[in-house]
């Protein structure tokens, strides 16, 4: 993860036997880092240390992840949560850079929704849910217009930004070429704009998860989150870090396919690399 | 006529009328200002009463210090800027916008970086009214013509800086447009692949003459390049004085010839003025 | 100052259509109180005090949980740009912990802490240790080379290289993490508070929005809400001295 500043390494042979080394090494060693605190988890929990309501023992979670699986819930919690933040994020998605083109290219629009959005941006939109249920109820209406309150301000930001950053020359060169307003749109300035709204999209993605588990832990029923909250409730501690370490799975896989998706799209793209401990 | 008298003649006639130098001039430039608003502070006058002939197939330089204008002048003549003072023709036609008679080549490439290679200058072959064959044979000609051989599918982002310089370059010609606009563009280029790309533009243009129209800071690179070396002075920007470069380039040791290094030094001592004031004004 | 107000006009606007649309009860009047009875009930509630006290409470738990999270997360992100063994160690951790949503923590924190500043102290402090961490990691790393190998000539020792260049150079990244922590620190605030608290914003709006007193309910909301803004502008005029010398 950390490049490693060393001395520019010739490019022969041995040479690269020993760079492969060295990374091989390095990635064991990020490996080891994960089993040993996975380890560590089992043998304080085993150790008495604390009581097993505070921190129930790696072997028992997983178990109750296993039957969880094997009953069905595990997969119809996911798929709720999922559901939910997905339909949010891709609202989010299509919504903010429609919003945020619309801002690049109408100075009406543009002046009217730059205060909602600087302002918007650090509240903890989280705040307006219960308003949100006054209007929506409590079913699934409210916890994805909350997602997408939510995860829209991330891809208008980016979307605004990425499109004034297109280079002038590029518009120019296009023209040149005898682009029409239509096809200079699609053709050239989305293509340009792409790599920093897939970023607003990689950071909208994960917030579109947290706030679904959060509006389920607030509303109940199921779902990752309102699992983990029924657990919580009947005080059943292995049931909350079941639910932790499935959330925390699930997370990652998202981040690990957006993080495809984009090498993917952009692997035309200088900065093929993404910010790695992102 | 020394060009100061025309000069002079030339801001005493009225707007409007305009009595051609040359019988061939393809491109007019007649009296035209340019006005820089920036988004915030003043405006400032960025090109001053310019006016410029450019015969057919003539290789002209713009030359000057930084800020002076030329490649204002230049996105003027290519349409990307519009003219509100003065105007500019291009075989008698006003200019409208941009378009494909005149292409451009910018200093920093503006490939399209997802496109590859072939992908780039195929883009200006589409509305050029081809079968898809056509526009692939044309293009890979002139991948041959640059020395890209071989690279058509990589993208920019695999390319260095010479390479790129190339395929903007080929990208320009494949459209083949009669006029061929340049605005610094082996500025961004380290020295070595400078020369060499200067050395290849020549070539490329003794085979196939065009308009070009050359904006540099490099005196040698004017003299070497150019047909007439077009001097203009610091912020805001005029045509100081033109001066003739015409003789045979294909000496292998011109850089050292004395007719040359004349050219250079006497160009030279005209851009050394101006760029002094330039640096004055630097606010 | 005349810029300010056509810059934030849109809002006046908006609070304009506000009032009109409740008034004329083109929404439940229940759903949708009007603005002026919002602005009413808020000064009614900073009158007997209840805001403040909910208010000075929740703040309380979110400037401790930043400022430990503020205080570790440099520490352990300068560390692990500067100690190899130190990245080994604590990268892939953080690498994990990462894409999890921290406010997944917050039954977790009840669990060990119960219900009160406890629990919330600490899920601030563990969910706001990340961008602090990746600030400071990050800012450290990209402390110039040729900056340090200046000061390497000069025979600074590593621990004064590391006050020296480090430091100055991470601040930018650094302060931009806290930025995020700051902005994160408050949605886990709310985020727990409205799930499980006794006192505090999340609390007195579930309260409120139980009662059934709407009005009074949405005054809360917007308060925290504006106070999430402004805590993000302050910081923005604070640092803004401290990152002068970048341009």
């Amino acid at each position: 993860m950390a490049r490693i500043t060393t001395d520019a390494v010739p490019n022969g042979l041995p040479e690269k036997a020993a760079r492969l080394a060295v990374s091989v090494s390095w990635m064991g060693a990020r490996v080891a880092s994960v089993v040993a605190l996975l380890a560590a988890w089992e043998f304080v929990a085993r150790s008495g240390v604390v009581t097993p309501f505070q921190l129930p023992a790696l072997s028992k979670v997983l178990e109750r992840i296993w039957s969880d699986a094997l009953s069905g819930d595990l997969a119809l919690n996911t798929a709720v949560t999922l559901y939910r933040a997905m339909v949010g994020f891709i609202i989010a998605a299509v919504g903010g850079v429609v919003l945020g083109l619309a801002m690049s290219r109408s100075a009406l629009t543009r002046w009217f929704f730059d205060p909602i959005v600087s302002i918007g941006f650090p509240m903890p939109k989280i705040a307006f849910l219960p308003v949100v249920m006054l209007w929506l109820g409590v079913f699934d209406i409210s916890k994805i217009t909350m997602i997408v309150f939510d995860a829209i301000f991330p891809v208008v930001a980016a979307t605004v930004i990425a499109i004034q950053g297109v280079e002038r020359e590029l518009i120019w060169s296009a023209r040149n070429m005898g682009a029409g307003e239509r096809e200079l749109l699609w053709q050239v300035v989305l293509p340009a704009a792409l790599p920093t709204i897939m970023t607003g999209l990689q950071v909208a993605l994960p917030l579109s998860l947290i706030v679904a588990v959060v509006t389920e832990m607030l509303m109940g029923g199921y779902g990752l989150g309102g699992a983990m909250m029924t657990a919580s409730r009947f005080a059943n501690s292995v049931g909350v870090f079941a639910g932790i370490v499935e959330i925390a799975v699930v997370g990652y896989a998202l981040v690990k396919i957006m993080a495809l998706t984009r090498r993917h799209l952009l692997i035309w793209h200088q900065e093929a690399s993404e910010p790695t401990t992102a | 006529m020394p060009s100061q008298c025309a000069a002079e003649l030339d801001r005493r006639r009225p707007l409007g009328t305009h009595v051609a130098m040359t019988a061939s001039a393809q491109i007019v430039v007649d009296r035209v200002n340019h006005l820089y608003r920036p988004p915030r502070g003043r405006e400032v006058l960025a090109l001053d009463q310019v006016s410029l002939e450019v015969a057919n197939r003539e290789f002209v330089a713009l030359l000057g210090p930084s800020g002076c204008g030329k490649s204002t002048l230049l996105y003027l003549i290519g349409g990307f800027l519009p003219v509100e003072t003065g105007s500019i023709l291009v075989d008698g036609q006003k200019v409208a916008g941009p378009g494909p008679d005149r292409g451009i080549v910018f200093q920093h490439f503006a490939l399209f970086p997802w496109k590859t290679v072939r992908g780039n200058i195929l883009y200006g072959l589409e509305r050029q009214g081809m079968t898809k064959d056509e526009r692939e044979k044309r293009a890979m000609d002139f991948i041959e013509l640059v020395g890209l051989h071989g690279f058509e599918d990589s993208y920019p982002s695999q390319l260095s800086g010479g390479m790129k310089q190339r395929t903007a370059i080929a990208r320009t010609l494949a459209f083949d447009p009669k006029i061929l606009l340049m605005d610094e563009p082996f500025g961004a280029l380290d020295a070595q692949t400078r020369g060499l790309m200067q050395i290849e533009l020549l070539r490329i243009w003794q085979r196939t003459p065009k308009t070009v129209i050359f904006v540099t800071h490099d005196v040698q690179e004017a003299v070497f390049l150019a047909d007439r070396v077009a001097v203009m002075s610091a912020r805001p920007g005029r045509i100081k004085t033109i001066v003739d470069t015409k003789f045979d380039k294909n000496d292998p040791d011109i850089f050292k010839n004395k007719f040359f290094v004349e050219k250079v030094d006497e160009i030279w001592n005209l851009v050394k003025e101006e760029a002094i004031k330039a640096q004055g004004k630097r606010t | 100052m005349k810029q300010s107000l056509i810059r934030y006009l849109p809002l006046l606007l908006l609070a304009l259509a506000w009032e009109v649309t409740a008034r004329l009860e083109l929404v439940s009047s229940t759903a949708l109180p009007s603005l002026s009875d919002v602005v009413r009930s808020w000064f009614d509630m900073i009158k007997d005090g209840e805001l403040i006290s909910n208010g000075a409470a929740s703040l309380y738990r979110a400037a401790a949980g930043l400022a430990l999270s503020i205080v570790v997360g440099t520490l352990l992100g300068i560390g692990m740009a500067w100690w190899k063994p130190v990245n080994v160690i604590v990268a892939p951790i953080v690498e994990i912990f990462y894409p999890l949503p921290k406010s997944a923590l917050i039954p977790v924190t009840v669990i060990w802490l119960g219900f009160g500043d406890g629990s919330k102290i600490l899920l601030i402090f563990l969910g706001c240790m990340l961008p602090v961490t990746l600030g400071a990691f990050n800012g450290a790393r990209s402390s110039e080379q040729v900056l340090v190998w200046s000061a390497r000539s000069m025979g600074a020792s590593r621990l004064r290289m590391l006050w020296d260049v480090v430091l100055p150079s991470a601040m930018p990244e650094l302060l931009n993490g806290i930025r995020t922590a700051l902005a994160l620190s408050f949605i886990l605030l709310v985020s727990s508070e409205l799930i499980v608290a006794q006192k505090g914003f999340g609390y007195l709006i579930g309260f409120l929005g139980a009662n059934g007193t709407y009005d009074a309910m949405y005054a809360v909301v917007f308060s925290v809400a504006f106070l999430g803004f402004a805590a993000d502008r302050i910081y923005l005029l604070i640092t803004k001295r401290a990152l002068a010398w970048r341009e």
